[in-house]
């Protein structure tokens, strides 16, 4: 199964600050053995909120609000994709990531929806377009690098 | 620049394990899915579970401490992604309006963070992360 592990955004990663040269080398082994256990499939980091926008949905509207958002406990500024056989697994590999020296740092791990998951509504036709799409998606991703 | 658009659905905070999906909506969001690709945009996509099903590691003091979804102090959560590259953060914010979005949902627009956007210090420091990032895409 694969899980997205997300990074919660605090203070200091809303306000755009650098982790000193130890945490980021922490961070960097940490990923070397996410790589070599077969577990990391993908891993990004995200630009603060303030830098963002958001677009809000109501009444067949779509209202343009700037960043920064104010819940910064629920923003997020990172994310892993991992690939592990059970909850219990990608758990086991969160509480093992290098806590950052300021802050309290809150990871959260949610399963992502494999064409499996789907009932008898993800049709067969559904379900074969899903797949090229994901597939040639993956694809303009390793033509572009 | 590479773009992800975060979903934010309402109410997703408090769904159920097992989520049962419109046929006609996923048809619609299909269709979206499909623009961003033929427009040459989309990198990646995908839908989470709901938060019920996840769990959350906090690490107060140091030591990692579990806590199993739902997680009710939580006003909003990720129902899922899309990660895109395109030119400005307008042209990213145009595609998240033609989302078939429905009523109170929010999609974020967050710009990811590329290399070059650190200082040189950092750059030497996380020098080696391009390849691992690398190495583990090759794995989807």
């Amino acid at each position: 199964m694969r899980f997205m592990v997300m990074i919660k955004a605090d203070a200091a990663t809303e306000a755009g600050v650098m982790p000193d040269e130890k945490f980021l080398a922490e961070m960097l082994s940490y990923n070397e053995q996410l790589v070599k256990a077969g577990v990391m499939l993908a891993g990004e980091g995200l630009h603060p909120s303030s830098k963002g926008a958001r677009v809000k949905f109501s009444a067949g509207k779509r209202a343009v609000i700037d960043g920064p958002f104010a819940e910064a406990k629920e923003l997020i500024a990172g994310y892993w994709l991992w690939q592990c056989k059970s909850l219990e697994e990608a758990v086991e590999w969160v509480k093992r990531c290098p806590p950052p020296p300021q802050g309290e740092a809150e990871i959260e791990i949610r399963q992502v929806f494999e064409s499996e998951d789907f009932g008898a509504e993800f049709t067969p036709e559904l379900r074969e377009k899903e797949e090229k799409l994901r597939a040639q998606a993956t694809q303009t991703d390793a033509s572009r690098r | 620049m590479r773009f992800m658009m975060l979903m934010i659905p309402k109410g997703f905070e408090s769904a159920p394990a097992k989520l049962d999906l419109d046929a006609a909506r996923v048809t619609e969001m299909m269709k979206y899915n499909q623009a961003l690709r033929d427009a040459g945009v989309l990198l990646a996509l995908d839908g989470l579970h709901p938060p019920a099903s996840g769990a959350r590691v906090s690490f107060a003091g140091g030591r990692p401490k579990v806590t199993d979804g739902p997680f009710p102090e939580a006003k909003e959560v990720l129902g899922g992604y899309w990660m895109i590259r395109v030119n400005s953060q307008e042209e990213a914010i145009e595609w998240a309006k033609k989302c078939p979005g429905s009523e109170n949902e929010v999609i974020e627009i967050r710009r990811v963070q590329e290399m070059e956007d650190f200082t040189p210090e950092v750059r030497q420091a996380a020098a080696g992360l391009n390849d691992l990032q690398h190495e583990a895409r090759t794995r989807t």
